[in-house]
């Protein structure tokens, strides 16, 4: 059950760790943003990995071409409830298609090596970068932005990223 | 080119190499599984369990989910304010590999009305050393997630 690494190579696993959990992702998982059901919502879809358990809605309000509320509800660990919460603060009030063009360029920002990724600049989404390094974890980072993508597009199916 | 022999059913069916490593492979595990004893690996597992059980049971804001008097040696349980993922990869971290979520029993999950637990199993090769190592884990868990392990009292 135990391994032991050498000294230097856990002091980097222990740094990629704090990568991944930092304050504001334990802020956002205490306390979600936007965090309710949305019976006005013009768009929705579901999102579930029935593997692992993580389980959400994505509600949003789309008028003129532009994401004029977003919420969700459902449960999930502390990275896939933040993503979420992040996810829905950061794409009020943008055009759809720039909002598609973030779920690409995000779902990238995790899963192409760091050397690799584009210029743009994330903003508050910066702070999941460090699911990159913990490969078995993207699905619970991805989840909420698979679900946003069903839900824009207006796909029948669940989302699931596992 | 000449017909290849057709046997009868059911070897006509029988088609490519047979599992003739995994044949070697279960006599080497059988011959090692009896030369050591099953008697005294079950109480091997079981002490571990025990042990694991207590150690567990000790640590603020633990849950153990199961508590069979008879049950193998895997030992489901809850850290409060933490979910199984983010405990799995935090453990992982700490050298101690569980396994989280469902368990492929998700009715059962349902039925608890939880989204899933850490699991931890013993055997064989397992020592009293390594619960410490989960324990100290466990803790090292709640502390970096802020939850009770950070205040908790100590025993006595």
């Amino acid at each position: 059950m135990t391994h032991h690494r050498d000294d230097q190579a856990t002091d980097a696993r222990h740094d990629a760790l704090r990568e991944l959990y930092q304050e504001v992702i334990f802020d956002h998982n205490r306390s979600p943003r936007n965090f309710h059901l949305m019976p006005d919502a013009t768009h929705q879809a579901e999102g579930y990995n029935p593997l692992c358990g993580d389980q959400l809605t994505v509600y949003l309000q789309i008028a003129d071409e532009l994401v004029q509320a977003a919420s969700f509800m459902g449960q999930g660990c502390a990275i896939c409830t933040a993503s979420a919460s992040l996810m829905t603060e950061v794409i009020k009030g943008k055009p759809v298609e720039e909002v598609e063009a973030l779920f690409h360029d995000f779902h990238a920002l995790l899963t192409t090596p760091a050397t690799e990724r584009s210029a743009r600049d994330f903003g508050k989404l910066e702070v999941l970068a460090g699911v990159r390094e913990f490969p078995a974890r993207v699905k619970c980072a991805t989840l909420p932005w698979h679900t946003l993508h069903n839900a824009i597009n207006g796909g029948p199916d669940t989302a699931r990223t596992e | 080119m000449k017909a290849a022999p057709s046997p009868l059913p059911p070897q006509r069916f029988e088609a490519g190499t047979p599992n003739i490593a995994g044949a070697i492979t279960l006599a080497a595990a059988i011959d090692y599984v009896s030369a050591i004893g099953i008697e005294t690996i079950g109480a091997h597992e079981q002490a571990l369990l025990a042990r694991a059980t207590r150690a567990l049971g000790e640590i603020p804001g633990v849950r153990i989910v199961g508590t069979a008097r008879h049950k193998a040696a895997i030992l489901s349980f809850l850290v409060e304010g933490i979910h199984p993922h983010d405990l799995g990869t935090i453990l992982d971290e700490e050298g101690v590999a569980i396994r989280t979520g469902h368990h492929c029993a998700m009715p059962l999950m349902t039925r608890y009305g939880i989204a899933g637990t850490a699991r931890a199993s013993f055997a064989l090769y397992n020592d009293f050393a390594d619960i410490d190592v989960l324990v100290d884990a466990i803790r090292k868990a709640q502390k970096l997630f802020g939850t009770r392990g950070t205040h908790d009292t100590p025993p006595g």
